[in-house]
């Protein structure tokens, strides 16, 4: 693009998803992961998803997000917009869930059922929802891409990470009674966001021309074939088969169905991303 | 009448706090480029960052299509989402409404950038590219890298000039009027196409042009309030 065509017609967001933008792209894709998986395994009182998913957050997000950083030591200063930026209250909510996250799996290895453990299990279960909350929030704050402006788009991240969270938990184990639940949880969860997915287009599509031509983008344009392979066919209708055909009782078919519901949800972030695009100013 | 240092008052006799802004008149601007070029030269921006863009396109259809030209810069609005959303604090608005980086805050998160409706801001990947790839910095790059030095992996973007308005107000001189302390592509214009000055004061040329001539804001309706305004 010549300098003097930008921003004269559809202009893509390139920042985010170029170069070391992956890496943030990643670290979004990371945190609906790990604090999805957290509460799905806070619920289900399964301490090996709990662990998964703190290692997901701390190792996974947190380590993209040093990678990216221009100077790792000085992050810090990222809490220092929470009165207004969504990133730093989200930097601050994952602090506190890496934090209370290591009291809490300590507790729960060393003193199982006190109540310090039950106070850390609610402190780390508000952390993750607010990590959860907030990966939706960041970027449905910018209201110069109108795509990613909805009030759906948290939501339906959200959806993806209990979605994801409820694989990851029946991959790695649960210590509870929720084997069968599990099951049952995933495929409600794999309605409900096939509906959120499928609502957040049709919004978008109806919220003004730029919103629209985002849609076009994903649904027919250049990112058509990663939409309908990677989130329909590996993210919602491979799952669909696995937990309607013996999820219960395999548990190759447990491993497979997390791998493929995490591949939908990189594949759909993806798409988001790269689908978020600024109205031209003339 | 004195007027405002970045973050501080005007002069003593009356101590009212600047609003810098610009105004552009569209019907002046011939599409020159030397707005563009006055801003690289200035701040030394490396090649594919630019503070300032001349925008062409055409309008209509064909028999009757026109070729527009709209330059474009910060708009170093008011409400400034790309401040709102920093989350290191290195984007600032000064209090005479000048919107800054603090490029040693930064920590390249790219949030400002994405946040920013007019995509008016660059994110720099590397240092030391060169104008002339495989044959070295120019004298003129070297220079620019110790007179105006521009972190790497770090948010940059037009800051109004602040250098010469901070320091034509502290020799006195009125910022808009006086042309070493006005911004750079505003001196270059030929046909004076842009004009500077404060848009808290009512008497000020630029308030005056924008009320008489009815001069806008691009995209309003986003509410960000810009300090930049086009005359049709």
């Amino acid at each position: 693009m010549k300098p003097y065509e930008w921003m004269v017609r559809y202009t893509a967001q390139t920042e985010w998803v170029r170069g070391g933008g992956l890496c943030i792209w990643l670290s979004f894709f990371a945190g609906i992961l790990g604090s999805g998986s957290y509460l799905v395994s806070l619920y289900f009182n399964s301490a090996t998803g709990a662990l998964v998913s703190w290692l997901v957050i701390v190792a996974l997000k947190g380590g993209l997000h040093i990678a990216d950083a221009r100077k790792p030591l000085g992050l810090w200063r990222m809490v220092f917009g929470v009165r207004t930026s969504w990133i730093a209250r989200g930097m601050g909510f994952t602090i506190c869930l890496a934090l209370f996250g290591a009291i809490q799996l300590f507790l729960s290895y060393e003193s199982p059922g006190s109540s310090f453990e039950t106070l850390f299990k609610a402190l780390t279960g508000i952390a993750a929802a607010a990590v959860l909350l907030y990966e939706g929030f960041t970027i449905n704050s910018i209201v110069g891409i109108p795509f990613w402006n909805s009030g759906l788009l948290p939501a339906t991240l959200m959806s993806w990470g209990i979605f994801q969270g409820l694989a990851l938990v029946g991959f790695v184990g649960s210590q509870a009674d929720g084997e069968k639940t599990l099951g049952a949880g995933n495929a409600v969860f794999l309605a409900v966001t096939v509906v959120l997915t499928c609502l957040y287009f049709w919004n978008a599509a109806y919220a003004g021309a730029t919103s629209k031509e985002s849609v076009k983008e994903i649904l027919i344009g250049r990112l058509g074939l990663l939409f309908w392979i990677g989130t329909v066919a590996i993210g919602f209708a491979a799952p669909g088969f696995i937990l309607l055909s013996g999820y219960d009782t395999d548990p190759v078919a447990r491993a497979t169905l997390f791998v493929l519901e995490a591949l939908g949800c990189l594949s759909f972030t993806y798409g988001v991303f790269r689908a978020g695009l600024y109205s031209p100013l003339v | 009448m004195g007027w405002a240092l970045g973050d501080g008052y005007t002069g003593e006799k009356e101590r009212r706090m600047a609003r810098w802004g610009m105004v552009i008149d569209l019907a002046r601007c011939v599409g020159c480029y030397a707005c563009m070029i006055a801003c690289k030269e200035e701040h030394f921006l490396p090649p594919g960052v630019f503070w300032g863009r001349l925008l062409v396109t055409e309008t209509g259809k064909y028999p009757r299509v026109r070729k527009v030209s709209i330059p474009v810069l910060c708009n170093h609005c008011e409400e400034a989402v790309c401040v709102k959303v920093c989350p290191t604090g290195a984007s600032a608005r000064r209090k005479d409404g000048v919107v800054t980086v603090d490029s040693h805050k930064c920590e390249g998160c790219r949030c400002c950038v994405v946040a920013c409706p007019y995509q008016q801001r660059t994110y720099l990947r590397e240092k030391n590219k060169e104008y002339f790839p495989a044959q070295g910095l120019t004298e003129f790059e070297r220079i620019g890298q110790i007179l105006y030095p521009h972190e790497a992996r770090s948010v940059t973007k037009c800051n109004f000039c602040a250098e010469r308005i901070d320091d034509g107000i502290r020799k006195g001189l009125k910022p808009g009027l006086d042309r070493e302390a006005t911004p750079a592509c505003v001196n270059m214009c030929m046909v004076k196409a842009r004009r500077f000055g404060d848009l808290g004061d009512p008497d000020d040329p630029v308030s005056v042009l924008i009320r008489e001539r009815k001069a806008h804001p691009l995209r309003p309706e986003l509410g960000s309030k810009p300090s930049v305004y086009y005359i049709d």
